[in-house]
């Protein structure tokens, strides 16, 4: 009954349905739980490496490296998949900032320096290349972020940062906090009131406070305008473990941009199998009460994720397979060969490179280079050809090649 | 295609914790642990007391209890675990040792009280079950608390219905026929959606047969009443599998009725016979049911106009089903029909739970996103396909709720 599916909830898939809303479809999109938006910073990355432009960066790894997943999109395609998704979070009060010219360096919970191209303006102060005093703040309450730890850590890589921690206003509630509940106290005024205090009495010579993204829900830069109205410095977000804030604003704002253009969006479907004939996916079959669901379309978008997203599965007899359709795989033969000799080897290890090549049009390849099924595309960590969470390119080439391939797919059903 | 190998874990329900990677997620969607520190959320009762839960041992955790059943955890959980089928199975272990409370004889047995009050004592039965006095000294005896919305027992019975009308003509060949399972709201309470139900499946040239069947043991199976839930569904299997043996569909319209029995009893209950499991695979909600019949081309699409928006909740008792919105489906095909979808997780009664005293106000603060939708939209009608969440939200917005097959009737016409 619709003419296209995605499979896969994370950032690729959603810009793929995106792509396909935009063209005028209705794609259904299905997904086992919830992708990586939710366990991701919500930055997008573009390049870890680049030092200088990231445009120079990208064009250079297209030519040298033909079977990187950007070479297929092009630089003009992450360009355009990029202008759009920051049109899309603009027009839901969640904008980001950034550009392509260089990499910012924003702090992660642990007070590392991460690089990212763009991200949302609730954590355009952390950028650390920028001069001035930079005060840590959270809650014991809330588990895993430890603002003297990363104070710390901030301070040995030679930046003026101090680590504190604030009193949990009174709440009703006491019992037990994740970041969720966090961010529904923040969309309270009165809890900011309590917290701008605080902030303004411990800042003392700093000109920027981080605090963890838990900045609320409903309208974070409204919240964080209001924290720095407060406390007279600039605020902004580090990202926390799991489950991600940024994140799930993101997903927000695209189910709802996606289901207003008719997409339907199915999570807790997983797809287990396909049906194909000459060449085409003509069915797939997702898990439901009873008995699979069967779904029928004519062009397929797979944007199931890696070995991290579940896309690409791994036991210990050394079999690595595909989850949802059983595409061949270009991955390291046998268990010896997926590891490299350290842990922390800056090569990376050859199993996280495991994926599904494609031709150009991001169709997917047997082992002999033929296109295995005409109809399907692929977007996202599902590819081969890259290792994108060492690369930090996770989100840029999530991004570029769900855009693609949904407007390869668009183009396709015309 | 590469052969797949065999997952040994997920063979088994209760290890399939050893998927969960702590992400919090299936924490961050749960919509009771929003709105109380009474329940910690599913990482914490689930996967993780489940380490701790060990035949002949003592619960380490009781306040499984507050776990609503509505499975949004499942639905969110990136990696497949099942937390809402281990909370179920960990309350069930506390019914063992404590024993069945009176409540939940009370909430599971309901049904006695639709069949004493439905009919010509209806509007006598409906004063005393909304008589304040009575209603209060209930909630002190037995904690069903003394607001929770109780549906209106109807003037007749859908079965007595069924019967009064003329007799439909045979089908040509069993491909033709349906069973239809009505469960106790229809029967009692809502005899309307039932006989929209039957309408429409003539409409499509079904012959419908109303097998014998008793109430499908969900309100006994969710409480963790486990023993008297499986006699209550080897009954019905019994019923129902001579039509399942012929490849007669099983259509229902109460998405609760027939999750439990697709899936939530024999799960539950480990009842895995082959009986259990043919009955099972037959077993279709109805839009389900429809939506197969549109992918073959079959589905009667003669659908004059219905020229109204009205807001739509997709009841958590449906989306476990994990069909995606059959009804979203089949009525887009009707022309001038605008139907927008909520995207609260649960309206919070989660079939018996906000019937509970002490979980009277979680349902409502659990539900109140979800009223606030349905009101903002100015229509007075909703559309939900689970009579139990059409009482709540009724309760909780003041709209008038209808299933959305009695929509779909109306769009049929008249003959
Ligand atoms: S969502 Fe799933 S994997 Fe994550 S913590 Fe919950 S049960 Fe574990
Ligand atoms: S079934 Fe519902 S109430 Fe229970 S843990 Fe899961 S999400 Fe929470």
């Amino acid at each position: 009954m619709r003419d296209t599916v995605v499979i896969g909830a994370g950032l690729a898939g959603l810009m793929g349905a995106l792509a396909l809303a935009d063209a005028g479809h209705r794609p259904l999109l299905l997904a086992k739980g919830q992708g990586a938006t939710h366990w991701t910073s919500g930055t997008i990355d573009v390049w870890g490496a680049a030092d200088g432009s990231l445009r120079e960066a990208i064009t250079g790894l297209v030519a040298s490296n033909p079977q990187h997943p950007y070479a297929r999109t092009g630089f003009a395609s992450l360009e355009a998949a990029v202008a759009r998704f920051r049109a899309l979070t603009e027009a839901a009060r969640y904008p980001y900032v950034g550009s392509f010219e260089r990499n910012v360096l924003l702090p992660t919970a642990l007070g590392a320096l991460r690089p990212a191209a763009f991200f949302p303006a609730t954590m355009a102060a952390g950028d650390m290349r920028l001069p001035g005093p930079v005060l840590l703040a959270g809650f014991h309450e809330l588990r895993d972020f430890f603002p003297p730890l990363a104070a710390a850590n901030l301070a040995a890589q030679g930046i003026d940062a101090r680590g504190t921690y604030l009193n949990l206003p009174p709440i009703k509630r006491k019992l037990d906090f994740n970041t969720r509940s966090f961010a529904q106290l923040f969309d309270d005024p009165a809890f900011r009131e309590d917290v701008g205090r605080q902030l303004r009495a411990a800042r003392g010579d700093a000109t920027r406070i981080g605090l963890p993204a838990v900045l609320g829900l409903k309208d974070p830069l409204a919240v964080v305008g209001h924290l720095q109205q407060l406390s007279g410095a600039q605020v902004f977000e580090i990202p926390t473990l799991p489950p991600s804030m940024p994140g799930v604003r993101l997903y927000t704002i695209f189910r709802d941009a996606l289901v207003k253009a008719g997409a339907r969006i199915q999570i807790g479907a997983e797809v287990l199998r396909g049906a194909a004939a000459n060449g085409k996916l003509n069915a797939v079959f997702s898990a439901a009460a009873a008995r699979e669901q069967e779904h029928h379309a004519s062009t397929w978008l797979l944007a199931t994720g890696g070995i991290a997203g579940g896309g690409v599965r791994t036991d210990y007899t050394g079999a690595v397979w595909e989850t949802a359709l059983g595409l061949p795989l270009r991955a390291p033969t046998g268990r010896g060969e997926w590891f490299a000799p350290r842990f922390l080897n800056e090569a990376g290890h050859p199993i996280y490179q495991a994926g599904i090549a494609t031709n150009e049009q991001l169709r997917p390849l047997d082992e002999s280079d033929t296109v295995v099924y005409k109809n399907v595309a692929i977007a996202g960590a599902a590819l081969a050809g890259c290792d994108p969470i060492r690369e930090r390119c996770y989100s840029g080439m999530a991004l570029a090649t769900g855009w693609h391939a949904g407007q390869l797919l668009a183009g396709a059903n015309e | 295609m590469a052969t797949i190998p065999h997952d040994h874990i997920e063979l088994s329900l209760e290890n399939s914790l050893d998927h969960c990677i702590k992400c919090n997620i299936c924490t961050a969607a749960c919509p009771v642990s929003a709105v109380t520190d009474l329940f910690p959320g599913p990482k914490y009762v689930g996967p993780q007391a489940q380490r701790f839960r060990k035949p002949g041992q003592p619960t380490p955790d009781e306040s499984v209890d507050y776990c609503s059943g509505c499975r949004v955890c499942n639905e969110v959980c990136p990696t497949g675990v099942r937390v809402m089928e281990l909370n179920t199975r960990a309350k069930a272990a506390i019914v063992e040792q404590n024993g069945v409370p009176l409540r939940t004889w009370l909430l599971g047995y309901q049904y006695l009280f639709g069949k004493l009050a439905c009919g010509p004592l209806a509007p006598l039965a409906n004063v005393g079950a909304r008589n304040p006095l009575l209603r209060m000294l209930v909630e002190r005896t037995v904690k069903i608390a003394r607001n929770a919305p109780l549906p209106t027992f109807s003037t007749y019975s859908f079965r007595s219905w069924f019967k009064k009308r003329p007799k439909q003509q045979a089908a040509p060949t069993k491909k033709k026929q349906v069973v239809y399972f009505h469960g106790c709201s229809t029967e009692y309470y809502e005899p309307r959606v039932g006989q929209a139900a039957v309408e429409v499946l003539e409409r499509n040239g079904f012959e419908v047969i109303l097998a014998k069947q008793g109430c499908c043991g969900l309100p006994l199976l969710s409480n963790g009443a486990f023993k008297p839930a499986r006699s209550h569904h080897e009954y019905n299997v019994e019923q129902l599998l001579p039509y399942a043996q012929q490849g007669i569909p099983i259509v229902g319209t109460s998405t609760s009725c027939t999750l439990t029995l697709k899936e939530e009893a024999p799960e539950l209950l480990g009842m895995h016979e082959t009986a259990v499991r043919l009955v099972s695979e037959n077993t279709y909600d109805i839009f389900e049911f429809l939506r197969m019949l549109h992918q073959r081309g079959e589905l009667n699409t003669n659908f004059k106009p219905l020229n109204r928006t009205m807001p739509y909740h997709a009841p958590c008792q449906l989306r476990a089903h994990n069909l995606g919105r059959p009804a979203l489906d089949i009525l887009e095909l009707v022309p001038g029909l605008q139907l927008n979808e909520s995207n609260a997780a649960c309206c919070g009664l989660a079939g018996s739970y906000g019937y509970k005293a002490e979980k009277y106000q979680i349902a409502m603060d659990v539900g109140a996103g979800l009223f606030e939708f349905v009101r903002a939209s100015g229509s007075d009608t909703a559309v939900c396909d689970s009579e139990i969440c059409r009482w709540q939200i009724a309760h909780g917005s003041g709209l008038t709720m209808r299933h959305p097959i009695e929509i779909l009737r109306q769009a049929y016409g008249d003959e």
